[in-house]
């Protein structure tokens, strides 16, 4: 310790501590001198190595290479402005896409102590939900010793507030939410356990701010006033902050206490069916506990539930922990989208670097005076090297900064075009900084020390450095317009082409019936008259009932092995109706008869991989012999519920009378069906008051659905077009490099007679085959990791012909005029200047 | 040029910081006087020049075995003197002990061998 102190002190006083060490010497010199010695060696130099002993001479190289590399840049600011500029967007693009990383998944919740809050999910090896019955929340909220809370949230179908022609979505949540959480109120006060556990209080709600601001004006006087939530009176009590952080980005426009949920929604068992898995929820651990002891302890409560109602826990089941003090729970899958865009981004950043590093290359030619003589004056090959790493992270740290005031920009942009969360900001974090240094490092390792190592060997004149680097850039761009052309087909696709089934004037009518206590009878009732009245609507053509309807809430995927490859199937529970309603083709067999048992009609890939070169019909289907069906048909692939999804597949059983409380209603219309909702309502409205159907017009959900992909076809062309013209700028400065220093070469040949096109080729040939090597890589590159892309290209292959050739075309287009523009200049010359030259 | 920093013939490497603080021992000495007196004391065969002496003084007094002073020499000019502090007697003795030790196994040998 005491020996870094006085290092320090030396490093401080070092002016004065020089000067004393100088007056040391120089009556060492005088005493030396009087007894008649006078063989002094060099004095700055003794004294220089004299100074090395505090340590801090590379401290004082630094500076020097510092000073000298700022006035490097200084001087040809045109290059500096261009390097910057490069490396911006090549470090931006990273930070942008970190930034959104880090607030999606890195940054805490500002809740109470978010490091503790957990998601738990039922799973067992072949199941799973993302909502357990209220009854096994009670249980494990009673049980459970390592969970210190357990919170649960009821999403319901959008709720009608007074006589509002648009309805305000709704969760149902536990009292004890917002007090876990730590959320203050903007206005009144919120959810507390100890008052609104009560099923016999009266009915309360809280709104969201954004609800209160639409809905009220802000008006302050709305605590206390009552409103109607689906004709029921409840209190307003109180307001959720502006910059809510809740769990899961879930913001509902009004909050109700989950024990309340049998007044509002009449009928419904919800609260004590142990069957329905409908409450999603969340914990907190208890202070010293790992997620893992909290699983064993769940898992052991899970087994003693399983005794209590055998039918309703699957075998194995557990709960999965996840950690959730943040925006998202990331899921296996998201990590998987992630990547890939991390992958797409930091081929940016190579093509930024490899451009940038092939410009200090060319640049070299032009400092070998300089460096010669700084050869020449003594420095050795270490401390060129040194200074001309140390100019690098100069840039770097300018591409940096700029870096980061674009990325933050662009995510500034990118977050209020998605709607996120109020308490979400794009100023950076220290994660975020700490990420854009490492970037900086990254960068400046791999544009300046190529170019670094070749100048201090002298060797700045091998032109395969330079070749490399173009190759490597337009292997980059390539991948990377090869995915966009694969975005934009596929968004192409997904709007012109047919999707398998008719959407355009489907409507579904969901009166969520199980949820309001419906029995089977009962259900039946309602939807015979209600399919019925809709028949005699004028411009229905067709009505139907489906358990789980195209592009619905809720999605059941399981998945088998066929032939050692897993094929991923969605199950759905239909009336026999279904097929013509939704203009899907039964291409073998037929429909079901109603109620009908033991049968299952198949979509065509499935059938031809589960049985290949063999009539599916009659085959069987199902794991044990009782129940075991038999295809009766084989219908057209119709991914209802995988949209992008080309490699789904469907299996249709026969809706049972126990299948009816959930069922929707499904209606095709000759024209638009924007008329028919008010009908819909009015005729729900008069078999049943207490309900409020949900009523979506397919055709809308279909566009939300493809404007996701939509988004990210643009982004990514975006992206590839930044790159393709990072590549481009990159491209000129070499080819107009290479030109002006064979000019005279040119020139002679010029004027020996060579033709045109000759002199093109010759000045051009060295680039050939870095760019045909480029396009050959880039090429395969993208056919092999485009594979993860299939689940999102609406059927489009990830081998997809015209877009390889549409991205390659694009690309050597730019690259040619990149190349033609600045080589034009040779064939323009002035012959005889040229040549007089020197 | 590299000749004059050598030390003069038989100053064995690394002994240099030791004859240091073995002269510093005895009260505090200017650079050119620690020179002199380790010149003088080795019958003229050791002599320590200025580009040695002064890294080593550096080096001693970053790793606090001396400090130096300001005081007068005696041709009147202000000059700093160095002092050894307790750190540097330790230092001493340490190498001292080591030198014995090492001298005496050269010994050993050289008498049995």
């Amino acid at each position: 310790m005491g020996e870094l102190f006085r290092r320090l002190r030396y490093l401080i006083h070092r002016r004065r501590l020089d000067a004393e060490l100088e007056n040391d010497m120089a009556f060492h010199r005088e005493m030396a001198a009087r007894a008649g010695r006078s063989n002094f060696g060099n004095t700055l130099r003794m004294r220089e190595q004299a100074r090395e002993a505090w340590g801090w001479t590379w401290l004082d190289r630094l500076g020097q290479d510092l000073r000298y590399g700022v006035r490097i840049l200084a001087r040809s600011p045109g290059f500096t402005i261009m390097a910057v500029l490069v490396l911006a967007i090549g470090i931006g693009v990273n930070v942008a896409a970190f930034t959104v990383f880090d607030v999606v998944a890195l940054e805490p919740l500002p809740v109470r102590n978010p490091g503790s809050l957990v998601r738990l999910e039922r799973r067992s090896p072949n199941a799973y939900t993302d909502g357990a019955p209220y009854t096994s929340l009670l249980f494990y909220q009673k049980n459970a010793k390592t969970l210190s809370a357990v919170m649960g949230v009821l999403g319901v179908p959008p709720m009608q507030v007074n006589d509002d022609i648009q309805q305000a979505s709704a969760s149902f949540i536990t009292p004890n939410y917002f007090t876990e959480l730590g959320t203050p109120a903007a206005a009144g006060r919120l959810f507390d356990p100890t008052r609104d556990g009560d099923p016999a209080s009266a009915p309360s709600v809280v709104i969201s701010y954004g609800f209160w601001q639409r809905r009220f004006g802000g008006d302050a006087s709305v605590v206390g006033r009552i409103i109607h939530i689906d004709r029921k009176p409840a209190t307003v009590i109180g307001v959720t902050p502006y910059a809510f952080a809740s769990l899961g980005g879930q913001r509902p426009d009004i909050w109700i206490p989950m024990i309340q949920q049998p007044y509002f929604v009449e009928g419904s068992h919800t609260l004590t069916d142990p069957g329905d898995s409908a409450v999603r929820m969340w914990g907190r651990l208890a202070p010293d506990i790992s997620a893992k002891t909290a699983g064993q302890e769940l898992r052991a409560l899970t087994d003693q539930l399983r005794r209590q109602n055998p039918k309703d826990i699957w075998d194995n089941e557990y709960i999965q922990i996840s950690p959730c003090g943040h925006m998202q729970v990331m899921q296996p899958e998201m990590y998987q989208v992630a990547a890939m865009v991390a992958v797409l981004t930091l081929l940016i950043l190579a093509v930024a670097c490899a451009n940038l590093g092939g410009l200090m290359l060319a640049r070299a030619v032009t400092r070998e005076r300089e460096i010669g003589i700084r050869v020449a004056i003594g420095a050795n090959r270490g401390r060129i090297f040194r200074q001309l790493c140390t100019e690098s992270l100069l840039l770097a740290m300018l591409g940096a900064l700029a870096g980061l005031a674009l990325g933050s920009a662009v995510t500034q942009i990118a977050l209020t075009k998605m709607d996120t969360p109020k308490w979400v900001t794009a100023a950076p974090d220290w994660r975020v900084l700490l990420f854009t240094v490492a970037v900086m490092f990254a960068a400046a390792i791999f544009f300046g020390l190529m170019p670094a190592l070749q100048i201090a060997r002298h060797r700045q004149h091998k032109t395969i450095a330079r070749q490399i680097l173009v190759g490597a850039q337009i292997a980059a761009s390539c991948v990377l317009m090869i995915v966009a052309g694969l975005l934009v087909r596929a968004t192409q696709h997904a709007l012109y082409t047919d999707p398998g089934f008719g959407y355009r004037q489907m409507l579904s009518i969901d009166p969520h019936l199980g949820r309001h206590g419906y029995a089977p009878a009962a259900a039946r009732a309602y939807f015979d008259q209600m399919q019925a009245r809709l028949r005699a609507t004028p411009g229905v053509l067709s009505v139907s009932l489906v358990k789980l309807p195209p592009l619905g809430h809720v999605v059941d995927r399981e998945t088998t092995d066929i032939a050692g490859h897993k094929v991923l199937i969605y199950p759905n529970w239909v009336e026999p109706g279904f097929f013509q309603t939704m203009n899907i083709p039964i291409l073998l067999g037929r429909t079901f008869y109603p109620r009908e048992k033991n049968a299952v009609i198949v979509s065509q890939s499935f059938a031809r991989q589960q049985w290949p070169n063999q009539n599916p019909i009659g085959q069987r289907l199902g794991d044990d012999d009782a129940s075991k069906s038999i295809v009766v048909g084989v219908a057209g692939n119709a991914h209802i519920n995988a949209l992008s999804d080309d490699d789904a597949t469907e299996q249709y059983w026969s809706a049972q009378p126990d299948d009816i409380p959930d069922m929707v209603v499904l209606a095709r219309t000759a024209g638009t069906p924007d008329s028919l909702p008010p009908i819909a309502k009015s005729i729900s409205e008069s078999l049943d008051p207490k309900i409020f159907p949900e009523i979506r017009q397919l055709k809308l959900l279909y566009h939300d659905n493809i404007s996701g992909i939509e988004k990210a076809a643009m982004a990514v062309s975006l992206i590839g077009l930044v790159a393709v013209l990072v590549a481009g700028i990159g491209i000129i400065g070499l080819v107009s490099f290479t030109v002006s220093q064979r000019m005279k070469e040119i020139a002679i040949r010029i004027a020996l007679g060579a033709r045109r096109g000759q002199v093109l080729s010759a000045v051009l040939r060295q680039f050939s085959w870095p760019v045909a090597l480029g396009l050959v890589a880039g090429t395969a590159i993208a056919a092999a990791a485009s594979r993860v892309l299939r689940i999102a290209l609406y059927g489009i292959s990830n081998l997809d012909p015209f877009s390889y050739a549409g991205a390659i075309c694009v690309l050597v287009a730019i690259i040619a005029i990149a190349a033609l523009l600045p080589a034009r200049r040779a064939l323009r010359v002035d012959l005889a200047k040229i040549l007089h030259y020197e | 040029m590299p000749m004059s920093y050598m030390p003069k013939a038989g100053m064995p490497s690394g002994a240099l910081p030791m004859l240091i603080l073995r002269v510093l021992q005895s009260g505090t000495l200017h650079g050119y006087a620690i020179a002199q007196r380790i010149h003088v004391l080795s019958s003229e065969v050791l002599g320590v020049e200025e580009g040695l002496l002064y890294p080593t003084l550096q080096k001693m007094l970053v790793k606090g075995w001396v400090t130096a002073e300001w005081g007068i020499s005696e041709t009147n000019r202000k000059v700093r003197f160095y002092r050894l502090t307790p750190d540097g007697r330790k230092r001493l003795k340490a190498e001292l002990s080591d030198y014995d030790r090492v001298t005496q196994a050269i010994q050993n040998i050289l008498r049995t061998a």
